[in-house]
């Protein structure tokens, strides 16, 4: 679903929100392949896309695929979102002394989450992300060994179905 | 396709859903010159309809009006509106089925009179036994083309997720290891195809491989200028005359519009939600609880089967995705046996799901994401998982019961499903848990953890059958014991849950009743 926001808005928030990004400059550097919300407001999509990374952790997979599934969420629940970011950042800067991103160590990010995961504001982002993420064709095959469809190839007849050998006991 | 007939025609039977128990029915009635109108709620859908894709097929034919999914179990909160997954549209759940055919065993007719009274239970026999279904299990297996004696066809080759979990079995000894068997043809069968390993059996078989009243029954039926199936047709209410006896059906139509079909006899067949539902929602100054429902039986003694999943990550890809969903079955554990703690048996049916599917549902509840998680789910390819089918027993306050002002898009009030679980069920599932553990770790797992129920697909149990009219809604021929001219031809007439998966007995109970409606009619009874 394609989102318009307001540029205006855009512009004023990464004008007045700067300083935060932690691992920004290096996020950004990708950022050409980022839906436009999040070229648009690379500052939140930074702090969005370390939750979401921390969330479902796979090294391997670009930034663009965590901010896809993403997009929804931003135009139907921004408040939610927005509030919840901040939400974390206090946080983050109560429990260790800066902003949940700029959080080195990953399980010292878990543990923070681990304090929210039942509010509306991570389930929303989890929710999304457990369906979007996981339901995208380009990574199944490199990143999971999953297929997907099969019917076009006539199904896996001769092609695998039972071809397994138990040599490991 | 064009029969066509009259809103005021009395003299045709009003068949409500088109799944496994209605769309049987309407064909067997066709073929012998009985007249029907099947009503579905749900759309009608081609084979270029069906797609191998989780979430598209989910939104396409799942079942999601609102529900609400009540009782002291997990599904109430990670699933609040989604409290079963079936499906809405012309063939019902036997599109979304996942073909494994296994008949009940005889003791399960009985299992009261074998156990005798459990607290907390309502146990009672069917009024039925299986000598008498016998010939019927082997006329819907050979309709069915079920694999193995009755239609001749071989079963299926092992897929390597069953060979993981079969040699695991093996070496904790058990013995009764089998592919099926399946309504999945493994040669050309019936004027459908053999199978072709495609996986996605959840989804709809799109080579209809796979036995369903989609592509079978429903066409064949209206072929015979016998049956008329009307799509997007949601029933709302049972009407009767002042006798008691029911004569029409008021429908929503595909605009919102009510119709009035009349009827010669009312043959419910909507799942175990929506059958209790229609039939409490029915109710009239004659029948002030709801039709057939003198016993306080409609709705109750819902059973979904005792259920829970094990999966494991193997040292080697196995690719599971691979071949059919439910490709073999382990019915060691189907006896009835005490000395295990619980009463019932149950069956350990190898099972996938697709990568978005199983990233959903390893652990739907809020804890369900981090490092660990995301860990397993990189070893997708490696994941190999089993089903357990449990004997669920029947508890009186488990069932469906009307939302007091709640209404859905046709007016209806809302269902609230409520499910329990009896300490017998939660013995059950723990027993299989941890067989399927040790069968899992037998054959060498790196690790083996348990995945949650998910909304179940067998609902059965809400309109049981019983001898006595105070002990159930409806007859050993699916009769309502209140009106003779209202049966009730689905799931929801089981008296028990069994070991076993459900549809195969939906149709061997419909291909009897229509022989008993038949039988009636020539005899000028209905």
């Amino acid at each position: 679903m394609p989102l318009a926001i307001g540029t205006t808005l855009s512009r004023r928030r990464f004008l007045t929100l700067t300083g935060v990004l932690a691992a920004g400059s290096l996020a950004l550097s990708a950022s050409t392949l980022w839906p436009r919300w999040a070229r648009a407001e690379p500052e939140l999509a930074t702090r969005l896309l370390r939750l979401g990374r921390d969330i479902y952790p796979h090294e391997a997979i670009a930034d663009r695929y965590y901010l896809a599934p993403l997009t929804p969420l931003l135009g139907e629940q921004r408040e939610l979102i927005a509030a919840g970011l901040d939400d974390l950042d206090r946080r983050a800067r109560a429990a260790h002394g800066r902003d949940y991103a700029a959080v080195d160590s990953a399980a010292e990010r878990e543990a923070l989450l681990r304090q929210i995961e039942d509010g509306e504001f991570f389930q929303a982002v989890r929710n999304t992300l457990v369906v979007g993420l996981y339901d995208t064709p380009e990574l199944w095959q490199a990143h999971f060994g999953y297929e997907g469809s099969s019917w076009e190839q006539g199904g896996y007849v001769g092609r695998g179905y039972n071809d397994l050998v138990i040599d490991w006991l | 396709m064009s029969t066509r007939f009259e809103h005021d025609d009395d003299g045709v039977l009003v068949i409500i859903g088109s799944g496994a128990g209605g769309g049987t029915l309407a064909h067997a009635l066709a073929r012998k010159g009985i007249k029907s109108v099947v009503l579905e709620a749900g759309k009608r859908y081609a084979l270029e309809d069906i797609e191998n894709d989780e979430w598209a097929m989910f939104e396409k034919i799942s079942w999601l009006d609102e529900r609400i999914t009540a009782g002291p179990r997990q599904l109430s909160e990670t699933f609040p509106n989604l409290p079963a997954w079936i499906v809405k549209g012309v063939g019902g759940s036997t599109i979304h089925w996942a073909g494994v055919a296994l008949r009940f065993q005889p003791h399960e007719f009985r299992l009261h009179s074998e156990v005798g009274d459990i607290a907390g239970a309502n146990l009672l026999d069917w009024p039925i036994s299986y000598e008498e279904l016998e010939p019927y299990y082997v006329q819907a297996e050979r309709h069915m083309g079920v694999t193995g004696d009755a239609s001749g066809m071989p079963l299926h080759d092992w897929n390597n997720n069953f060979m993981v979990l079969a040699e695991g079995a093996r070496r904790v000894g058990y013995e009764k290891l089998r592919a099926g068997p399946m309504a999945i043809n493994t040669r050309p069968y019936d004027d459908r195809p053999q199978c072709m390993q495609a996986g996605f059996c959840m989804q709809g078989c799109r080579f209809g491989a796979k036995w369903s009243t989609m592509y079978t029954d429903i066409p064949r039926a209206e072929a015979t200028g016998y049956c008329e199936v009307r799509p997007n047709a949601m029933a709302l209410t049972i009407e009767h005359d002042e006798r008691g006896r029911v004569n029409a059906v008021v429908y929503a139509d595909a605009e919102g519009n009510l119709q009035r079909q009349r009827a010669r006899a009312v043959c419910v067949a909507g799942n175990s939600i929506e059958s209790p539902r229609l039939l409490l929602n029915s109710h009239s100054a004659l029948f002030p609880d709801g039709l057939a429902n003198s016993s306080g039986q409609v709705g109750r003694n819902y059973m979904t089967h005792a259920t829970a999943c094990v999966f494991a990550e193997m040292p080697k890809p196995v690719n599971m995705h691979r071949g059919t969903t439910f490709a073999g079955i382990i019915s060691d554990e189907a006896r009835l046996d005490r000395s295990r703690g619980f009463v019932g048996g149950y069956t350990l049916e190898v099972m996938s799901l697709g990568l978005p599917f199983f990233a959903k549902f390893m652990d739907p509840a809020n804890g369900g994401w981090g490092r660990d998680y995301a860990a397993i789910l990189e070893k997708y390819d490696h994941l190999s998982g089993v089903w357990i089918c449990g004997e669920d027993l029947p508890m009186e306050e488990n069932g469906i019961t009307l939302h007091d002002s709640r209404k859905d898009q046709y007016g209806l009030p809302v269902p609230i499903v409520y499910k329990g679980d009896h300490p017998n069920d939660e013995a059950l599932r723990r027993h299989g848990q941890q067989q399927a553990r040790s069968c899992y770790e037998a054959v060498g797992a790196v690790r083996v953890f348990d995945v949650p129920d998910f909304p179940t697909s067998h609902n059965v149990g809400t309109n049981r059958m019983s001898a006595r009219p105070e002990d159930g809604v409806v007859n050993q021929w699916g009769q309502a014991h209140d009106i003779d001219n209202l049966f009730v031809s689905d799931g929801s007439q089981f008296t028990s849950s069994g070991a076993e998966n459900p549809t195969l007995t939906i149709v061997a109970l419909a291909l009897r009743q229509a022989d008993h409606i038949a039988e009636r009619m020539s005899r000028g009874e209905l």
